[in-house]
């Protein structure tokens, strides 16, 4: 599925050196996206539903240890390993904004998708999750409800992307830098998550995945992921 | 968002054009008066698929952030961070994020309740009884007492003048949060080094090394989303300059984790090495050594912190050869003995590098920080269980799950004729009460909330509805207000406010003309920025300067951390977490969001260093019991083995262990306050720290719900 070049490459910066692994990110992302909470059982299953998560590896011993967080979320790949696989086209790319969409109304839940992903972004609706009223009243409209065997993962927002270039386009322009936030970005505390158009090189983002601590998650599989992290970790530079 | 405004009227009112990204509104659901209009002329909040925005505060702790709400056919959907707030800038934590969760809870009150305590024996009452009862209580107005909690400062305001228009005892506040953050410590210690009794403002934005005793400012610690935004300015300053972050605790915090030089000291100990640090640093600068760290030496501060020398010197060059290095005092180093004295030896590294008033170094806030202290707590449950008083009103605390069970708080309550709740939901402390009156929560409320520490100006964030309340609660101003209307007698006589939003105009009145970003000829139009713009501030940064009154010439006077058997005591650490002072345990999207070092969800956990619990054959996921060694109450955890933890300790997690506010937070974890000393260090604060336990392995085991096994813990087992 190659990619056509276009207006719109939506990708993230996110910064280690200042992500301080606080997981507001998480907790607003399942907010954003009527993300189900699924309970302790299920969590204790490894069935949680969150499209972010914090992943926390302990560096060292005592006394010289150290946690070190690195948000993961869906990578967007350009050449994602999930598409390929789908029997019935429900994870493809979005040819606008050159990213990966999971069709919740074709999903069948074979769960290929999920095996094939290298980053483990892709969570399943196991069951359909109790949600009692009225706590239902505070559903994000903009986001479909998803239930039991649909498989889904972060879509980088699309719905805010979607409104911000409703919004452009009736103004007559262009969607301006920064003028799209996903949920998370919004959130981060420290700002350590930049999202923008990198098919715009001088957008901020683009210039700040040009910076010498860039690196990409499994770059060696050449899954051109849209997430280029900062390297982060103590007294770099000094 | 759109630049079409549909409420022209509005904003020709005001005069306001639009400012920030989003639409906000004056009013709206908030409106007191009712006006008909055509069917055609709908609000627009009212309008299908068209999201309105109301600014307002966070209630979820008392930082006062400012958020803003998007809001959906009368729905509140999403919260989000007020760009221009000056305690946030646009930031939000976890918590304000789920308080969607907390005003749409299932588990909510739904009106006014006659109970029987201890049962769930509950009778349904209307409002006019409610506020009789109310009436009655504040009648006998000798023997009524009032327990509060840190948010709702309009609230509190008002109590204060009804307690001392009728002369009875002032307001108590109190959470656990401020408690475990030793603020009662840090206030006092400013009172007696720079003669003003606030909470000090420490601008790390533009400081180059940060010391850090015990403060967990990126996750609880006073105003946490400031302080990470402090951090990142901290982490990327001008040039490429990178600022240094040492952090002693004995317990690595998530603070601590982001530090570049984690030193774990024994608790009680930081006094000490502060002192040895003040020292060296003199030292190295050719400074004549002050008095206040003249009295000891560093083999001595070496031997009790448990943090070897050379360390200490390194520490103490890199604080030398810096321009503006912060010294914190935080949590974990006030809730000890030494405290105060700790607090003040730490203050006073920032005077010896004449660092206050100056970018990068130590301001102080307006306004007091009208936190309790527990001595006075302690002298009130006195009173309770002398029989002298006969009506309590608590809001916005649960003392019978925050209070050390040892001070005997939920005992003396037995002892009182008429318990008066306004909980929200069937907390512990509503189980123990004769009357519960639910407040609107946070997002249907008005109100107001003082900035104490996260800003650096002079701000007040203003509170506003933003969903009509859907369920049949009461302001408890207008509660109070109703009942002062007819209890008669000196409150009658000066109390005279019409309403909630009266008293808030009366009493936001003299911002007028205070100069502040904005300004406005009357009150109405004052009061539509207020809530237009989520409360008011001053434009530029402004804050007192303390002064340099020759305070290193006090000496000061440090216990002995106590000695411990090695491997059959230990310390315990309460930190805090994401559910804040253990109201937010019945958010499942708080117990579902991981704690960001264990990865753990929906429980409590004890964490203790595997060297030693491989000592004590303890593996994870074993249930143990913890005594504490002094009051001889125990509890049941389970453990995390935690790599991160001076051997000598352990530590659990705070909020947890509800045994009522719903179903989401019942039945999960234990709650330490059952096993907290009851001692109190030289400023009131309780010295959490100073609680020693011992672990017994029970031979049960329960997995928890890690998210670091992406596998899931139950495959494990």
């Amino acid at each position: 599925m190659a990619e056509k070049e276009g207006k719109e490459k939506w990708g993230m910066v996110i910064d280690l050196d200042i992500c301080t692994g606080c997981q507001a990110c998480v907790t607003a992302c399942s907010m954003e996206n009527n993300i189900p909470f699924v309970g302790e059982d299920e969590m204790a299953y490894g069935r949680g539903m969150q499209w972010m998560r914090i992943r926390r590896y302990w560096e060292g011993e005592y006394p010289e240890v150290a946690p070190a967080h690195e948000p993961m979320l869906c990578q967007q790949c350009g050449n994602a390993p999930c598409e390929p696989v789908c029997p019935v086209f429900a994870s493809v790319h979005s040819e606008q904004e050159q990213i990966n969409l999971q069709v919740y109304n074709r999903c069948i839940g074979t769960r290929y998708c999920a095996n094939n992903c290298p980053f483990s972004a892709r969570t399943f609706n196991w069951f359909d999750y109790e949600l009692p009223a009225p706590m239902n009243s505070y559903l994000n409209p903009d986001v479909s409800v998803r239930r039991r065997g649909i498989m889904e993962k972060c879509t980088f927002c699309v719905q805010r992307i979607v409104k911000g270039r409703q919004n452009a386009s009736a103004s007559g322009r262009e969607i301006a830098d920064g003028e799209v936030v996903p949920a998370c970005a919004q959130a981060c505390p420290t700002d350590a998550i930049v999202f923008g158009n990198l098919s715009d090189p001088e957008s901020r983002v683009s210039q700040i995945a040009r910076s010498d601590r860039a690196f990409r998650e499994l770059e060696e599989l050449g899954t051109d992921s849209r997430v280029t992290y900062l390297k982060g970790g103590k007294n770099y530079g000094s | 968002m759109s630049d079409n405004i549909s409420r022209r009227d509005f904003l020709k009112l005001s005069g306001l054009g639009i400012t920030a990204a989003a639409v906000m509104t004056g009013c709206g659901p908030s409106s007191r008066y009712v006006v008909r209009h055509a069917y055609v002329d709908m609000p627009e909040y009212n309008q299908t698929g068209v999201s309105t925005f109301y600014a307002t505060t966070c209630q979820e702790c008392p930082a006062g952030c400012g958020i803003i709400v998007r809001t959906q056919e009368g729905r509140a959907i999403k919260i989000e961070g007020n760009p221009n707030h000056p305690v946030n800038l646009g930031k939000i934590c976890s918590r304000g994020l789920t308080s969607v969760q907390g005003l749409y809870n299932p588990d909510r009150i739904g009106g006014p309740q006659k109970r029987s305590r201890g049962e769930q024996n509950i009778t349904p009452m209307n409002w006019e009884d409610a506020v009789t009862v109310v009436t009655n209580g504040l009648a006998n107005s000798g023997k009524v007492a009032f327990l509060l909690g840190l948010t709702s400062d309009h609230l509190f305001d008002l109590v204060t003048e009804i307690t001392t228009a009728a002369n009875s005892m002032p307001p108590f506040r109190y959470s656990s949060l401020a408690t475990l953050e030793g603020r009662a410590t840090l206030v006092k210690a400013t009172e007696e080094m720079f003669g003003k009794p606030n909470l000090p403002y420490f601008d790390i934005s533009n400081s180059d090394v940060i010391l850090n005793f015990g403060a967990s400012f990126l996750e609880t610690w006073i105003s946490p989303l400031a302080y990470s935004r402090g951090f990142k300015n901290f982490r990327k300053q001008k040039f490429g300059k990178r600022g240094y972050l040492i952090s002693f605790e004995p317990r690595q915090s998530l603070t601590s984790a982001n530090a570049d030089l984690w030193v774990p000291a024994l608790p009680g100990s930081e006094g000490y090495l502060a002192m040895a640090i003040g020292k060296i640093v003199a030292q190295i600068k050719s400074l004549p050594i002050p008095l206040m760290y003249e009295n000891i030496t560093i083999s001595d501060a070496s031997k009790i912190s448990g943090v070897s020398e050379t360390k200490l010197q390194e520490i103490a060059e890199i604080v030398a050869r810096a321009e503006h290095p912060i010294a914190i005092p935080g949590g974990g180093a006030l809730v000890t003995e030494n405290g105060l004295q700790t607090a003040k030896a730490i203050l006073g590294l920032n005077i010896l590098h004449k660092n206050l008033g100056v970018p990068g170094g130590v301001y102080l806030t307006n306004g007091d920080s009208p936190t309790t202290n527990l001595d006075e707590i302690a002298k009130l449950i006195q009173e309770m269980n002398a029989g002298n008083i006969a009506t309590i009103f608590i809001h916005g605390t649960n003392p019978v799950f925050e209070l050390p069970k040892s001070l005997g708080f939920t005992e003396a309550l037995k002892k009182v004729p008429t318990v008066i709740s306004f909980s929200s939901f069937e907390d512990e402390t509503v189980i123990e009460s004769d009357y519960v009156f639910p407040d609107h929560t946070g997002l249907e409320s008005f109100g107001y909330q003082r900035v104490l520490a996260g800003s650096d100006r002079e701000a007040i964030s203003s509170v506003q509805p933003v969903v009509q309340p859907i369920h049949d609660t009461k302001a408890t101003v207008d509660v109070f207000l109703a009942a002062a209307t007819s209890v008669g007698g000196d409150i009658s006589a000066k109390i005279k406010y019409t309403d909630e939003v009266d008293f808030l105009q009366q009493k936001i009145t003299p911002l007028l003309d205070s100069g502040g970003f904005y300004n406005a000829p009357e009150l109405p139009t004052f009061w539509s920025k207020w809530l237009q713009y989520g409360g008011w501030w001053k434009p530029e940064m402004g804050l007192e300067i303390p002064e340099d009154n020759n305070q290193l010439s006090e000496k000061i006077d440090l216990k002995l951390p106590k000695q411990l058997s090695e491997n059959k005591e230990f310390h315990l650490i309460t930190f805090g977490t994401q559910m804040g002072d253990g109201h937010g345990a019945n958010r499942p999207w708080l117990q579902e969001t991981p704690d960001p070092m264990t990865t753990l969800t929906w429980n409590s956990w004890i964490e203790i260093n595997p060297d030693t619990a491989d000592k004590l054959g303890i593996h994870d996921d074993d249930i143990v019991s913890v005594a504490s060694t002094t009051g001889g109450e125990s509890i049941e955890v389970v453990v995390y083995r935690y790599p991160a933890i001076r051997p000598d300790c352990v530590a659990m997690p705070f909020g947890q262990g509800h045994t009522a506010l719903g179903r989401y937070a019942e039945g999960r974890g234990s709650n330490p306050a059952e096993i907290w000393s009851s001692l109190l260090n030289q400023a009131g604060n309780l010295a959490v720290f100073e609680t020693k336990v011992s672990i017994t392995p029970t031979g049960k085991r329960r997995p928890l719900a890690r998210q670091e096994s992406k596998a899931g813990v139950y495959g494990e087992h």
